[in-house]
Parts: structure tokens; sequence; C-alpha cells
């Protein structure tokens, strides 16, 4: 007995017609065959090879579908709220005027970042850079060595900042939002939100500034 | 004998346990002569896979909410397009290669010299999603909405997130397929020329989306193995106690762990088993049936209902189109 596998959608035998397989020529069939395997092998090589824990041969076999995977923005891991649901981030900022004026904000903003997809897009912003940041207490080297990979990231949302809202410094830091145990949340508690400075960061060349846009650089301490 | 791989639409035509001569199915067991070999068992079943044509009604169903999710999208760029494509954006575009595959992950938006390029190129994303939604100039739309969505895709990957992915995969098969022939502007100018016919093409487009959503199940639910909350039932209550997200508050979940474990569970294995329960018809129902609280619930709570309708949109795939076509008060397609 075979397995009543289906394939839905719509087959003309819904209209009371026999399958029909040979409609294209063979070697339609076959071209086109080729061109499925291969837009199926971009869709599910990404995944297997990578965000670790990966596979190096799937990334081996992903290397020739690159152009393929780029071209069509495949390269997706799926891997949805995994390995864990975690805390929530942002990021706090403050804007240091040459009068001596401030003014500070989030990254997102629940109440000026509407309507809901305009926010969660900013809040993707801090969610990204967290996962390049190493916990505070993480050796000196591992701490280094992503600082390499996360402080241009920071450096851009500095620039921005600066650009969209005038000023000489901008200082940033990541917030953790703290994640209560259910019973923590019965009892009413909240525990305290763990803050990593991100720097600061001011524009050095306000002639270059003035036509691309603030060039940041970091000035302040950041871990 | 149920056929290996029938129809899965029930229909006022003869049972569906007929199966062409390429089916699968041993002829022995039909009645027939010699039983086909084993490679050419598989090479008839991938032809009746692919190659058999298809009602274009569900890939039609599958254009019309993937371009209007592209155009809410879009539309939610435009209002802050400099911010997320321009020169000043939230990434720079020369740093852009620190979270991308370059040069292959292109973008028209890297050569949009000014914000009035930027939100030009931003606006053409934007009505073509629009004309693909009404089935305006339908191939045309479609390639110029997909070369709109990548080129957001690839200028922020600060700002993307599961959403675009899934639409992503709508899109490449709203290309790929006649996915205006139906229930389409086109369709009402020039009723002859697009008469909605079965195609291989709608079969192949509506295939992909199918198979590429059951690799995004089986990754997300394999994912989520690593992490001990989901074998212990308890993640759902890190998403519910997550601010950040929160659009509806759950929170009294903490009072209930038993009901936090069986949807932490339930979510689980269901997303595990989608891609071997989908397809049988037997499980179909109850499958697709789940997806429906899975991804409203996450929608309602979370604020991700963009990304819950792109993969009910999905799922959609999985829906016969007789019975679209009976919900939708329509006739079968003329072969």
């Amino acid at each position: 007995m075979v397995s009543p596998v289906i394939p839905p959608a719509g087959s003309s035998r819904a209209a009371g017609r026999p399958a029909e397989a040979g409609r294209w020529s063979a070697a339609a069939r076959v071209a086109a065959s080729v061109l499925i395997a291969t837009y199926m092998a971009a869709v599910i090589l990404p995944p297997l090879a990578g965000p670790p824990p990966a596979s190096v041969l799937a990334g081996r076999l992903l290397q020739p579908l690159r152009p393929l995977v780029g071209g069509l923005a495949l390269g997706h891991g799926y891997r949805f709220f995994a390995p864990n649901p975690g805390p929530g981030h942002s990021i706090r900022w403050t804007i240091r005027r040459a009068d001596g004026s401030a003014m500070s904000g989030t990254i997102p903003d629940r109440d000026a970042d509407r309507p809901r997809l305009l926010y969660h897009r900013r809040f993707m912003i801090p969610e990204k850079i967290a996962a390049l940041v190493p916990a505070a207490d993480a050796p000196a080297d591992v701490r280094a060595e992503s600082k390499r990979e996360w402080r241009p990231l920071v450096e851009d949302i500095a620039a921005h900042l600066l650009a969209r809202h005038g000023g000489a410094t901008v200082e940033l830091s990541l917030v953790e939002h703290y994640l209560p145990t259910p019973e923590e949340s019965i009892r009413g508690e909240q525990g305290a939100d763990a803050v990593t400075p991100l720097g600061m960061y001011m524009s050095v060349d306000t002639a270059r500034a003035a036509v691309v846009g603030v060039v940041p650089r970091l000035t302040g301490a950041s871990r | 004998m149920t056929a290996a791989i029938s129809d899965g639409v029930r229909t006022a035509g003869p049972p569906v346990t007929a199966v062409s001569a390429r089916s699968p199915v041993a002829p022995a067991e039909q009645g027939g002569a010699a039983e086909p070999g084993f490679a050419a068992s598989w090479v008839a079943a991938w032809n009746a896979f692919w190659f058999t044509p298809a009602d274009p009604l569900p890939l039609a169903l599958v254009r019309v909410f993937a371009g209007s999710l592209l155009a809410w999208s879009s539309a939610v760029w435009l209002l802050d397009a400099d911010g997320f494509f321009g020169a000043t954006a939230w990434q720079q575009p020369w740093n852009v290669w620190r979270m991308n595959d370059q040069p292959w992950q292109w973008s028209w938006y890297f050569v949009a010299g000014s914000p009035a390029a930027v939100r030009l190129l931003a606006g053409v994303t934007l009505g073509a999603a629009v004309m693909l939604a009404a089935g305006i100039a339908t191939p045309l739309a479609a390639v110029v909405s997909l070369a709109g969505f990548i080129s957001g895709y690839n200028r922020a990957p600060l700002n993307v997130f599961g959403f675009d992915d899934v639409l992503g995969m709508l899109l490449v098969a709203v290309v790929v397929g006649p996915s205006g022939d139906v229930l389409s502007v086109d369709r009402l100018l020039a009723p002859s020329v697009r008469a909605g016919r079965p195609s291989v093409l709608a079969n192949i487009a509506i295939r992909l989306v199918q198979l590429h959503l059951c690799v995004i199940y089986i990754f997300s639910g394999c994912g989520k193995l690593l992490g001990g909350s989901w074998w212990e039932g308890t993640a759902l209550w890190g998403a519910a106690a997550n601010v950040q997200y929160r659009t509806l508050d759950i929170t009294w979940l903490a009072r209930h762990p038993l009901v936090t474990n069986v949807l932490t569970l339930s979510t689980l294995w269901w997303e595990i088993a989608y891609a071997a329960l989908v397809w049988p018809r037997l499980t179909r129902r109850l499958t697709l049936a789940m997806a429906v609280p899975v991804h409203l619930g996450i929608g309602l709570t979370m604020g991700m209902m963009e990304f819950g309708l792109a993969m009910l949109t999905a799922n959609m795939a999985f829906v016969p189109a007789a019975m679209l076509r009976r919900l939708l008060g329509g006739r079968p397609p003329r072969p």
C-alpha cells in the first residue's frame, strides 16, 4: 500500500482530467529540472551553512551558488527564536551639541516608531548589534575580536543620528532588557537591565560632513 | 488502492484513484504488465510532481497577498527611505559587506546618488507592488517588485527580519508562474488571452513555495532543538515576557505553566513535523489549521502581523485549488 501523498494546488485533475506530465518536451523538462534543483539547493544549503553550529560541507557546496543566493536574497538561517527566546535589546543615545544642549532617545522608540512595521525594522538594529557584542565578562581577546565586527556598524548608527539630529557628539549604549522569570512576574519583581557602553562618537571632519554626511570617530571607552 | 501521487482535490468527476501511465504505482497492482524500474519510477514521480499542469488560482492568490504585503512594506520603507537606503542611513553603503555576501547581494540603492533618487526607487517598488497585487501588467510588475524587494533587503541588512525572508520566497514564485492569469486586471482586459487554463509553470511556482515553506519549518524547528527552553516547554514565556516584542500582554501565562508547556511543545513539534504531515491527505488539514493560531498568535502578541500573514499566505499554497474555487464561488478552469 502506498501512502496517499498529495500534490495539491489544483492540478488539472481537479477538473476531471488525467494527470499530464508530458506537455513539455523531454528537453524542456530536463532544463527546467536543472533550474529547479539549482534553486532548491540555493534554498536548502544556506540554513545548513550558517549560523553556527553549521556544516562545513554545506558551506563548501554553497560556494558556487553564492551568486544565486546573494542575487535572490536567499541566504537565510530560518532559526526564528532559536535556540531560545532571549531578552530584548535597545540602544540608548545621547547627543550633545556645541551650545551645551543635549537630547536623548532610544532605538527603537515605541512611541515614535509607528506603524509597528517601522518599529520592528528599527528594533532589528539593536537586536543585530547585540548578536555581535559579547557579554561583559567575556575574555578580553574575545571582546577585542568582536569589537572589530560591531564597531564599524555602531559608527554608522552614530553617524546617522548625528546627521539626523545634528550635534557634536553622540554617546551610545546597548541595553539588554531584563527578562523576568514567571515567578518574578507573579511577584511583580523586575530585575535591572544590563547596560553596555558602545562608545562616544564625534564628527571630526565637518567639511566632509557637509557633503557626504558625518564621519564619526570613536573617542570614548567601549567594551 | 490509493494513488501514490493523487490529486487531493475531491471533485464531481471520477474518483481520483486513477493514475497516469507514468504514475509510480506499480502497474501490476492495477492489473497491468511489467513493473517499471526504480529509476523510471523516480523519473515518473518527479515529472508528475513538477510538470503536471495546475490551476493558476492558488498562485494568483499568493500574488494578491504577496503584492499587498510588499506594497505595505514599501510604504513603510518610504517613511524613512533615507534612513534605510540613503547615504547617511543606519548602515553606510560601504559597510554593508560586513553583514552581506558582496558583491553578489546587489541593490539598486547602491547607485542611487541622492535622497531624491532613493525615494524614487523606493516609490517604484511601491508602484510595482500595487500593480502586482491588482494584476496590472503582471509579469513586468512581478519582476520589478522582486527587484525592488531584493534591493531593499540587500541594502538594509540591519533592518530586515523573518517577514522579509518569507516575502522573498513568495515573490520568486509569482515571477516564475502565470500569477496574473486569474484574479487580475490583466484577465479582465484580455479574458481570451488569459483564460486561466491549467499550466505547468503555475504548478512549478506553487511547488517552489511548498518546498521552500517545508525548508523554513524544518530549520526553524530543528534550530529550536538547540535550546533547552524549547525542550522544557518554557520557551513561550521568553517571548511573552519580552517587552520589546510585546503588543498583547500574555504574562498571565506565568500562573499557568502547563498551558505554556502545551503551547511551546505543540509549536515546536508542529514545526518539526510540518514537512512530513502537510503532504498526506489525512493530516494536511490539521497541519494547515494549526498554522492559523500559531502565526496569528505571533502576529497579535508579538507585533509581527506582517510575518504572520506572509507565512499564512505561503501555507495557502497547500490548499487545493478546487477548495479555493469553492470558497471564491468560481468554476474550475477549462482545460
